[in-house]
């Protein structure tokens, strides 16, 4: 009933709008229109909610999901399931008794990833109970304020970990530089090439930081545009090939041209990451190393989809390790510590784009034939 | 309204309700399991209590929907697919019940864990974290009764049985270390088998769920993760 007045009201209110006010006779034609519109309302409760920029839900009797409008389906995607079923739901749904029409209350859920969400719920009127829906639920996420107040945290306590090591190493030198090795200048160039080394270690770190804090920070809010293989192959070629020619590799890439929605932006960051993490760590001795990037389309468990591949024939990765190479800061012991090594930030940061996107990651490896990093993008 | 259609609906209403007592038991113990996973890898107190105390509720629950799935048997004579959703819902209800002690117990030995100093718990943050994954989307694959979803978590717990395999390695190293970690180490053994055992009941689901809606059984070998390196470390 509510619903219908609205309908009503906004129909009469946009219908008078560049009508000339004052004008008796037309504001009663009007109103016997609008009588009639009352009876027989010709939007569906459906196509209403749609236009809401707020997330809705309709929910049966029985608390299963009827309808989730336009925007419920943008915000929360896959995690509706969980979210409709939580125990927050349900209690807020057993204060509408009949007598009490409109309750709230507020869930947490954790996976695919975490989210906080006010939720309203509402009991239907009888006028608008002819289908099956019986409670509508508007749902207000609150994800970005959480995740912004647990990173500030977790920002403090992994940067103050991973730091210290490099910045106690500097003042170890600036302490020798100032003391014992004063005036000789052959030492001292030696131990600013070390501290110079340390403080572009330092650099790298935060900005490796930043960029997984970034990632975070967007992982609850659904990627928006396109992505092109074309542009995607293009793009990863420009932004490796230099390292891979000095590094002596042959870098390959295939591509279908295919296009599937997210943000490309950031699929081509997962790429690069990717090819770097080969040139790093799969340098064998015996042969020049090959890495081929390749994408195609692929079907997993019925979805269609786009699968973007790096694989290498390098030194693989023993697969004690495999589980946990997307862990922060966890690195493969004896791995590339030559030169320079990395945080164990890349794949954490490749981990959160990809959840992201829905996909799904995967990394297969044998030991002496090579690593295949799968990234995999639904196509819908 | 006549007699046929008032029967076939509220026939249709009690299947309806069935499933909704399931999908409250999922809801309770996605919630157990998340608060019971977040007691011990972010060492909150405040959190462990929870999964406890909604033990009842889901037992409740259980019991609940086993009268309701005998009372639809013994007077509605279901058929074909109805049938099957009864006789799956006996299990999965089982399992999830069996899911929420099993969270409830991480979450009572998350409250006496005392981690100055422990091990890391990366591993047991993203066994938690994939273990929480594969329950959600079962429970989701049994609320759309979806076939390919079902396949998909069943698949899935491979995963899982690689990061336990993962994680006893691990800790049986630090035990070995300095026997001053057993202690906190075997805590965090139970715990790690509990959350592989959690994932082993969601394979369960993910099988029920699939017989339900195709009437076939998947095949009782299911593909596992880390076995070859266990049996080395258990001999």
């Amino acid at each position: 009933m509510l619903l219908t007045a609205c309908v009503a009201t906004g129909w009469l209110t946009g219908g008078l709008f560049g009508w000339s006010l004052g004008c008796r006779r037309v504001t009663a034609r009007r109103a016997r229109i609008r009588r009639e519109e009352r009876r027989a309302p010709v939007v569906s409760m459906e196509v209403l909610l749609d236009l809401l920029p707020d997330a809705a839900v309709l929910l049966d009797g029985h608390g299963a999901l009827r309808f989730a409008n336009i925007e419920a389906k943008a915000t929360f995607g896959e995690a509706l399931g969980t979210i409709v079923r939580s125990p927050g739901m349900f209690a807020a749904l057993r204060k509408l008794d009949g007598v009490t029409l409109q309750a709230s209350g507020s869930l947490v859920i954790e996976v695919p990833v975490r989210r906080v969400v006010r939720v309203a719920v509402r009991l239907l009127p009888d006028a608008l109970t002819t289908g099956p829906a019986r409670v509508l639920a508007i749902l207000s996420d609150h994800s970005e304020m959480d995740a912004v107040e647990r990173m500030r945290a977790d920002f403090v306590a992994y940067a103050s970990h991973e730091l210290r090591t490099p910045l106690a190493a500097l003042s170890g030198f600036i302490e020798t530089l100032r003391g014992p090795a004063a005036n000789d200048p052959q030492a001292q160039q030696q131990f600013l090439g070390i501290m110079a080394d340390q403080a572009a270690r330092m650099q790298r770190l935060i900005e490796q930081l930043l960029e997984l804090s970034r990632v975070e920070m967007l992982e609850h809010r659904k990627p928006r545009g396109r992505i092109e293989a074309a542009s995607v192959i293009e793009r990863v070629r420009e932004e490796t090939v230099a390292a891979c020619t000095a590094k002596g590799v042959v870098l390959d890439t295939a591509y279908e041209p295919l296009s599937v929605a997210g943000d490309e932006e950031q699929i081509i960051r997962v790429l690069v990451n990717l090819v770097e993490n080969a040139l790093k760590y799969a340098k064998v001795e015996e042969r020049p190393l090959r890495i081929r990037v390749r994408i195609e389309a692929q079907t997993q468990h019925g979805r269609a989809g786009v699968v973007f591949v790096v694989e290498d024939d390098g030194a693989g990765i023993d697969a004690a390790h495999l589980p946990r190479l997307t862990e922060r800061f966890y690195r493969v012991e004896g791995r590339g510590r030559t030169s320079g090594a990395g945080y164990g930030l890349g794949l954490a940061i490749v981990r959160h784009i990809v959840d992201r996107h829905g996909g799904s990651f995967e990394i297969d490896s044998v030991v002496g034939k090579g690593t295949c990093c799968q990234v995999w993008l639904p196509v819908a | 309204m006549t007699e046929a259609t008032h029967t076939v609906k509220s026939y249709e209403q009690e299947l309806e309700h069935l499933r909704s007592l399931m999908r409250q038991m999922g809801g309770l113990v996605e919630r157990q399991t998340a608060q019971a996973v977040k007691a011990i890898v972010d060492g909150d107190d405040e959190a462990a209590i929870e999964p406890p105390e909604l033990d009842p509720e889901v037992d409740e629950l259980e019991r609940e929907a086993e009268a309701l799935a005998i009372r639809i048997l013994a007077l509605r004579s279901p058929m074909a697919v109805d049938l099957r959703t009864i006789v799956a819902a006996l299990k999965i209800t089982g399992d999830l019940e069996r899911i929420g002690d099993y969270a409830s117990s991480i979450a009572r030995r998350a409250m006496k864990l005392d981690m100055e100093g422990g091990p890391s718990l990366v591993g047991l943050r993203s066994m938690g974290r994939l273990v929480q994954d594969n329950l959600r989307r079962a429970i989701d694959a049994l609320a759309n009764e979806d076939r390919d979803a079902s396949v998909a978590v069943w698949q899935a717990d491979a995963a899982v049985d690689e990061l336990y395999t993962a994680m006893f390695r691990e800790l049986m190293t630090y035990m070995m270390e300095d026997p001053r970690n057993i202690g906190t180490c075997i805590h965090l053994m139970f715990v790690a088998k509990n959350l592989e055992r959690i994932g082993d009941h969601t394979t369960n689901i993910a099988e029920r769920v699939y017989y339900a809606v195709t009437g076939e059984m998947l095949p009782s070998v299911r593909p596992r993760g880390g076995r070859g390196n266990m049996a080395s470390l258990q001999s």
